[in-house]
Order: C-alpha cells, then structure tokens, then sequence
C-alpha cells in the first residue's frame, strides 16, 4: 500500500445528525457493500445503538476507492457522538488526519458540532464542513452555511450531501483524497501504533483496533504495551472492508485489527502506545489519559436469587467496555447488589437497559450519584461514592463537590426558560455568545449531581426540544452538603438516600416524600414517609392505611375466579422489595430520579 | 359424598348496569331449548345423593312463566331431597305474583331472595333497575301469608356517587321489612358491565369502607354477622353458601354453572346457544391437596367463626399450623386463634384479601 494514497479521516456530528447514514452511503458508493448487504446503519453493530440511533462503539472501515487511475485506501473511523464518551473520541480522532463535520441542514449547529469540533482541532485535523439532509423539506442550508461561516468556515469549502438519497457523495469523495493530508509517519522508524479501541468478541477474545503511526508489525511480532508493560505475540492482523480480511502485516499510516492472546480489555488500556519489544520506540504517543467514571448508582437484582447473575452479566458487559467499574455492596433495603461507576448518564442508561435487555435480570438501580470530596475535622480527605458512606457530620470539616462547565446551544427565544432552569440548578453564569441572530451559546458552571438527575429533559422541555447542551468537568468547588435520608415507618431505607446541597434540601425532601406516596400503595397500616437530614426531619407525608381489598361477593361461580385474584395479587407482591414491614415497587427506587417542580 | 345443587336461569327482562353475571333477555324461545339441554345435564351428571340445598340463581329465575317454572322444577325434582333441604329461589319483585308463590310452595321451596339492592331513585337510575317500593312491601307480606318465613334480601353499597345518608335510607327500608336473611355487597365496576363500558368511576375506598362499617354496626343489632357480606338470624345461615364457604363439593348446572366434584373445579360454557347444544365446554381446575388446603382457608376464613381445625385434620389428616405459616399471621395479629377455629378478626375482614394470599403457594 502506497502511504500517500491512504486517508484516514472520521466523521463528527451532534447526535442524529445523520453520520451513520453518511457513513452507509460513502460505503454503497464506493462498492465496499452492496446495496443489498447494507442494513440501516451497518457501522453499529449493536441493537441498542441501531434503536437509540447512537454509535457506543468504535469501528473502523478501509473503503478502495479508484479516481485519476490511482487505488485510494481510505479508512473510515466512526466515533461516538456522546459527550460521555468524550475521551474515546479524541483516541479515534487522534488516529486520523482529517474529519467530516456534519450538520443536519435543518438543526443547525448543536452542542456536540462544536465540542467534537474543537476536540478535532485539538487533533490538529483537516476539516471538511458537510451540511447533510439538505433533501429534508425544512432543510435551511443558507442559515446552516452562515452558522458554519461564524465558526470561521469559507462557504466555498462547505459540501451539501443527502445520505439518504445519495446527492454529494462523489463531491465529498473527492474532497477527501484532495483536502486531507496522507498520514506522515515513517515506515523505518521503530514500531509506534495507538490503540484507539478494543473490544471484546467471544469467540476470539480481545480484539485492539490500532492506528500504525510509525514502523510496520507483523503477525508473529512480541508487541509490548508502553503503559501497562504487558506483552504478547501479534496472532493475527486483519483490516474490515467491511468484510474481514486478514493482513500479514501493517505499515506506517495503516489502520487495522490486532489479535493477540490478550485475554481481558482491562489489559488494553485505550490511548496506550503499541512498540515492539525488541526494537522498542523510545517515546510513547501522547494524550494517554485513564478514564475515570464520573457518575455511580447501585444496581440491584429484584430478586435477591438473581445476584449471581447480575455479577456475571457485569462482568461481560465489562469485557465490552472496560470504562464500567463495579464493586460488591450491601445495602439494608435491597439486599446485595453493585456500586456501578459510569462515565455519564448515557453510558449508565445503557448498561442497565442491557442488563435487562441482553441478561433479562430486573433490576434496581438507585439514584444516580456523583463523587464527593469530603474532609474531615482530622484533615483527613475522603471520597464519597454512595451517600450511604457520608461520614457522620460531626467529623466533616468541608464537603466538595465536582462542578462542570455546560454549554448549552439554543435559539434565543429560550434564554429566559434556560437561564431559569440554571439558577434553579445552582448554576453560576459565564458568558453568552450569538452564534447568529437567533442562536446562542450560554455557558454556566453547574454541580454535576444536578445535571445527572433530569437536567436534560427539563431542558428538552422547556426550551421545545430546541435546545442542545454539552458539558465538561472543571473541578470540585467547595458546596454545603448534606446527607437527606428517606425514612419510611420510621425506618432509614439506605437505597433512597441522597447528597443535596443544604439550602435546597427542604424543597427537595418535600418532592420526594410526595412522590413515594403517589408511588407506594397503600399498606395494612398508615405509613409515615419522612425525608430528614440527621435526626431532623425536614419533610413528611403519610400514606394511608388500607382500607378495602376483599371480594365482596364469593358465591359457587366465584371460587376459582377469587384464587385466580390472589394468585395475581400474589405475583405482585413477589415483585415489591420488602423494606422492614413495608412494601416498596421498584419505581419508588427510581422516583428520586425524576424528582422535581412539575 | 355432594350435599348441594346450583341451578344457573340466566334470563331477565332488563339488564342492570352492574350485573357482571351471566344472563340474556328472557325469551320463550330459548327457555324451551335452555330446559331441554339443562335437563340432560342433570340427567347426565347427579349421582342421586340426597342434596342437603338447592339454589336456584340467575339472571332473575322468576321472570320464567308458570308454565315454564313448572317444568323447571319438574326437571329438578329428580333431585333427591328430605324433609330438612333448603330451597332457594331468587325473585325479584316485578316478575313475581301469586300464582307463583303458590308454584313455589307447590314444589317445596322454603326461602325466597330479592335483590332489592337500593330504593333511593339516584342509585336504581344508575343500576338501570325498576323497584318500586310499595310492591316489595305487599309481595313481602304476601310471601309471609303464604308461609314462607325464611327470606333473604339483598342490600348494595357504595354505589358511585352514592352518600351516606342515601345508605341510611336503604338499610332503614330494608331492617323494617324485617328478613331472616340480608346479603350485604358493595358495587363493583366489573369488565362487561354498563358502568364499566360507560366509565363510571367507583366511589372512594375509605367512604366504602366507612359504609360496610355502618351497615355492620346496624345490622349486627338484629342480626348475626356470619360472613363478610352476610347476615341472619338465628338458624336462618344460608346452608347452600356455607357449602361453598365451607369448602364442600357442589353440583353446578346450566350455562356458566360452576361446581366443585371430583376433585374438580368446572365452570360450565358462558355462552348459551353452546350451551343449548350441549357443548359445556368447561373450564376445568384439577386439584391437588394443597390446592384444596389453599382453598379451605381463603373460603374458611370469609367465615367470622373462621376455619375449623377439627375439620381441616379430618380432610387432610394434618393440622393446619404445620401447613401455612400461621405462626407469623398470629404474631402480626392479622389472625387469631380460638380452642376450635382460626379466623380473621372482624376490623381486618374488609382488607381480607392481604391475609389471604399468604395461603396461595408460590
């Protein structure tokens, strides 16, 4: 393969700008699949990405492509277009020369436009502007040309395509073989190649896909990992076109798959530098960065039988994805089940809706929480996953909590509900920015455990759907925070407990207590639902004693028909957690979550 | 050995908006072919035991003409009887006359039920019922004459939108007419009824309950609380449903019939023109012993006086505290236990169901 005809390059868009179908298209176009072969979206391999429309996982494509009698090789890396998956875009994005930026003709720049834009920048790509579905009767490409002129674009470079019906495709072609530069690495120096993913397929273990910056490697090669010094034979090397097809070798600006005995993904750490062990490089590829989760909530099995199974489908979903961490945790109310850390609230929703999709184990999971930073009146520090290990307040000295910068795109006529909705989260404003006449950028600096709860929905619906945000860790701020335990006959149900800023913990307490007694049914005896902070109880609400559950009438005909209720009554019973003598649906675990002024 | 018969007459000259029974419009056509197949069931199934009570149900069996009455009982007169059966009929007031009380006397019935259900002008319009007052009052006394002293009626609660004081006035109407009997229920929006089709929404749970406790308190002066929704006077227990309370097999004919035989539960087709055919097409529960210690207790302990040890150990030869954790049920006072029986204490009746399901096996 000749290095100046290859191009690497990926495709960045806010979410449901049509990438994948961009995607799709540029590989109908090019013959890498028929049009037979190509189901909607064929770069996500998961079913739960084709429904939710998002890319979780990487995946690269080499697509020949013949223009001025010369063979192009160009590599395809599709990048996931959530904010919570953040680092595992600027890895792909760092295995490429150039990105297409896409924006939906008729959405206009969003959030994730321009945070994936200056991550590639960041990248130092070549950009190519592609305003897409300019086939959609609302399409708008002068607003959309202008936006992108804001952003420092030239109109003459913007490309219009319509994935869907095939309009641009051969332009876009084009432009990538002229515009983006070939890869520049040298083939003599000693082996250096990014992992810029793996994943993990049951059949042949781990699977690394790799970006070859320098050097060649060859199957039989002893490679080493340069941050986890780990070693391995290269089994084998293939590339996807998207049909697999092995390679003896990868050279220098070359993107493909590398099989190694490699047996957990833990092992490959993504953004780690592959040399070879007997020639090895002398520096390691830069921007090596270990993820972190930043959100964590417990998940708990309904049936407590169930635990097992829960542990084993964790640990396969961990072999996907090596970016969720669980532990062991016993909780009094729910038994025995997992702290899970996730790197955001997307990636949380997607591991608990495979657990009962792909595992089929009802869960609970409670209340999403972030990490707090604690020191104590010993000056020692402590972090706090679980609001169940809040130190006793007697020893807390100050409470930190982590804080994001959120940048939040919207038309202007918004500002207002926006700003409110901010404030009402104990936002602090920055700055706006036009980004025309009727688009703006607001920047506010939020907690993060106020965005984990229902930040997203209540913008969605106050601003009309409108409305895209993003947001970025900026560091822990100190907060006054206190530990809000929910009490239920008198009794502290550890699973419903929270961290709330002190100020809000009265307004909080309230909706909370008043959405378990819509949520809980009522009991043999009155039920008191208490929200208190220490031994003071800030918020009460009392459900009531059940009054009536009787078959009036059972006469000769009604006999089976009354055993048949009770069977039924039965059954849901057996889906209720008994916590102390009350009897709690699993919903009243997720209430907390979507607590909040209707 | 089965000591009770069920006869299902599913016909009516109008449909009440509550009525989750099994029932049509009456019409002679289909009564001629009703007996006919109703026959042959009988026919086919009784073993000749003498039946210690019969209860004709419906529907509302009085809306049948002498005539058709007469064949009626012709039929049941296969029935071996002794001089100590109950007999019941079910009535209602506009159907009923002279000529067939004296049918009745005739063939030996000796308890009579109305289904009265209300007398205030709101709730029949609601239930789509037509009594009138005076004519329940002179039938009554007609009955009386006639020498039929063991009468039951029927009383409805808790009907949407309903208030206290309009149950005031039933029960009062009802206590003056002075039965031996009365069957106490509150209205239930069931699927295929008027007021579930048209969406009427059932009244509150504590103002329900707040009523039975009413009628409860009212009723318990003159009368013995007996089972959940039933009261009489001394000696005057329905026989026929303490059968069913008591767990006890049951002949069951005609359309939608259910009977307890065999170590069965059938229920017979709900659709009469099968019926008419012979397709019985039932529905068939086989039971294993534990089904039927299932059974025992949530029909024992519709019962105030409860389920009886003694009883539950001759049927199973087991006690009932090695069957069911009862110890937990006592320890939460949710049962109580006397020398004799185990039963639910009068306050819980009304949320029986919650006690209950601790006798369904997983």
């Amino acid at each position: 393969m000749i290095q100046e005809n290859i191009r690497n390059f990926c495709i960045i868009a806010h979410i449901d700008h049509g990438k994948s179908t961009l995607a799709d298209r540029i590989l109908e176009k090019t013959g890498a699949i028929s049009k037979y072969e190509l189901k909607e979206q064929m770069l996500d391999s998961m079913d739960i990405e084709r429904e939710r429309g998002i890319t979780i996982k990487l995946n690269a494509v080499q697509i020949k492509y013949q223009t001025n009698d010369q063979t192009y090789f160009l590599n395809l890396i599709d990048t996931p277009g959530h904010v919570d998956f953040s680092y595992e875009v600027s890895r792909s994005l760092a295995a490429c020369e150039g990105a297409l930026l896409v924006i939906d003709a008729s959405q206009g720049i969003e959030a994730q436009t321009l945070a994936n834009l200056y991550l590639a920048l960041d990248n130092n790509l070549t950009i190519i502007p592609v305003i897409n579905k300019i086939d959609l009767p609302n399409a708008d490409v002068l607003k959309v040309t202008q936006e992108l002129e804001n952003i420092g674009f030239n109109k003459e470079e913007i490309i219009l395509t319509s994935a869907k019906t095939g309009v641009g495709i051969d332009e876009l072609l084009e432009a990538i073989i002229n515009k983006i530069p070939s890869p520049n690495g040298q083939k003599k120096l000693p082996l250096s190649a990014l992992i810029f993913d793996s994943i993990f397929d049951s059949y042949k273990g781990v699977i690394t896909s790799i970006r070859i910056v320098d050097g060649t490697i060859k199957v039989g090669d002893t490679i080493k990992m340069m941050k986890t010094n780990a070693t391995y034979e290269v089994l084998s090397l293939s590339i996807n076109t998207p049909h697999e097809q092995e390679v003896k070798e990868l050279s220098a600006g070359e993107v493909g798959y590398l099989y190694a005995s490699i047996k957990s993904l833990e092992d490959v750490k993504v953004g780690d530098t592959i040399t070879l062990l007997n020639n090895p490089t002398s520096k390691a590829l830069p921007g090596y960065k270990e993820m972190k989760p930043m959100v964590y909530c417990g998940i708990y099995p309904i049936e407590s039988n169930k635990y097992e199974d829960l542990r084993e489908a964790l640990e396969k979903l961990k072999l996907n994805d090596a970016s969720l961490v669980f532990e062991p945790e016993t909780s009094k109310a729910l038994g025995f089940g997992f702290r899970c850390g996730f790197l955001g609230l997307l990636h949380m929703e997607i591991i608990e809706e495979r657990i009962e999709r792909e595992f089929h184990i009802d869960i609970i999971a409670t209340s999403p929480s972030v990490i707090y930073e604690v020191l104590l009146t010993d000056h020692k520090k402590v972090v706090i996953d679980s609001p169940t290990k809040m130190p006793d307040r007697s020893v807390i000295a100050k409470t930190y909590e982590p804080f994001v910068k959120v940048s939040i795109y919207s038309p202007k006529e918004y500002i207002g509900a926006i700003m409110e909705l901010c404030q009402d989260r104990r936002g602090i404003f920055n700055n706006m920015d036009y980004l025309n006449d009727t688009r703006v950028t607001i920047y506010y600096q939020l907690p993060l455990s106020e965005i984990v709860y229902d930040f997203f929905d209540k913008l969605k619906s106050c601003t009309k759907g409108y409305a895209s945000f993003d947001y970025e860790f900026i560091g822990y701020i100190e907060s006054n925070l206190v530990k809000m335990d929910i009490l239920l006959n008198g009794e502290i149900v550890d699973a419903l407990s929270v961290v709330v800023h002190k100020d809000y913990a009265y307004k909080r307490g309230k909706l909370v207590v008043e959405k378990l007694k819509e949520i809980i049914p009522r009991q043999l005896f009155e039920v008191p639902i208490q929200a208190a902070i220490g031994t003071h109880v800030i918020a009460r609400c009392d459900i009531k004693a059940l009054r009536k559950n009787v078959l009036a009438k059972c006469y000769g005909g009604d006999v089976s028909r009354k055993k048949k209720l009770l069977e039924k009554q039965k059954a849901g019973k057996k889906r209720m957690k008994q916590i102390g003598s009350v009897e709690v649906p699993q919903e009243a675990f997720l209430s907390i979550l979507s607590t909040s002024e209707k | 050995m089965i000591k009770h018969t069920y006869i299902h007459i599913p016909f009516c000259h109008s449909i009440c908006s509550y009525c989750s029974f099994c029932k049509i419009l009456y019409n002679h056509k289909y009564v001629k072919l009703y007996l006919e197949a109703l026959k042959n069931e009988l026919n086919h199934i009784y073993q000749g035991e003498i039946q210690e009570t019969i209860y004709i149900g419906g529907g509302t069996p009085s809306v049948l003409d002498v005539n058709e009455l007469e064949q009626l009982f012709k039929i049941l007169s296969k029935l071996k009887k002794d001089t100590f059966t109950e007999y019941t009929i079910e009535c209602n007031f506009s159907s009923l006359n002279l000529e067939k009380l004296l049918l009745f006397k005739k063939y030996g019935i000796n308890r009579l039920s109305f289904g009265i259900e209300s007398i205030s002008d709101k709730n029949l319009k609601l239930l789509e019922r037509e009594e009138q007052k005076n004519q329940i009052v002179e039938l009554i006394k007609l009955a009386r004459k006639l020498g039929f002293n063991n009468i039951n009626l029927d009383l409805m609660y808790a009907i949407p939108k309903e208030t206290m004081s309009n149950l005031d006035e039933d029960l009062e109407f009802i206590m003056n007419l002075n039965p031996e009997h009365i069957s106490t229920y509150s209205c239930m929006i069931e699927p295929n009824t008027k007021l579930y089709l048209n969406k009427v929404k059932a009244i509150d749970e504590d103002l329900d309950f707040k009523m039975y406790q009413k009628i409860c308190n009212k009723l318990k002066k003159k009368y013995i609380h007996y089972e959940i929704s039933n009261f009489a006077k001394e000696q005057y227990q329905s026989k026929h449903n303490l059968g069913y309370w008591k767990n006890e097999e049951y002949y069951g004919f005609g359309v939608s019939a259910s009977s307890y035989r065999n170590n069965s539960r059938y229920t017979n087709t709900k659709s009469i023109t099968k019926y008419i055919k012979g397709e019985y097409d039932y529905y068939h529960e086989l039971l294993d012993k534990s089904d039927k210690m299932s059974y025992e207790m949530i029909l024992g302990l519709r019962l105030l006086e409860g389920v009886s040890k003694k009883n539950f150990f001759n049927k199973f030869q087991q006690d009932i505290k090695d069957s069911f954790d009862i110890d937990s049920l006592l320890e939460k006072k949710l049962l109580n236990e006397s020398k004799t029986h185990y039963y639910i204490n009068e306050k819980d009746l009304y949320i029986s169901n919650s006690i209950l399901v601790e006798f369904i096996k997983e």
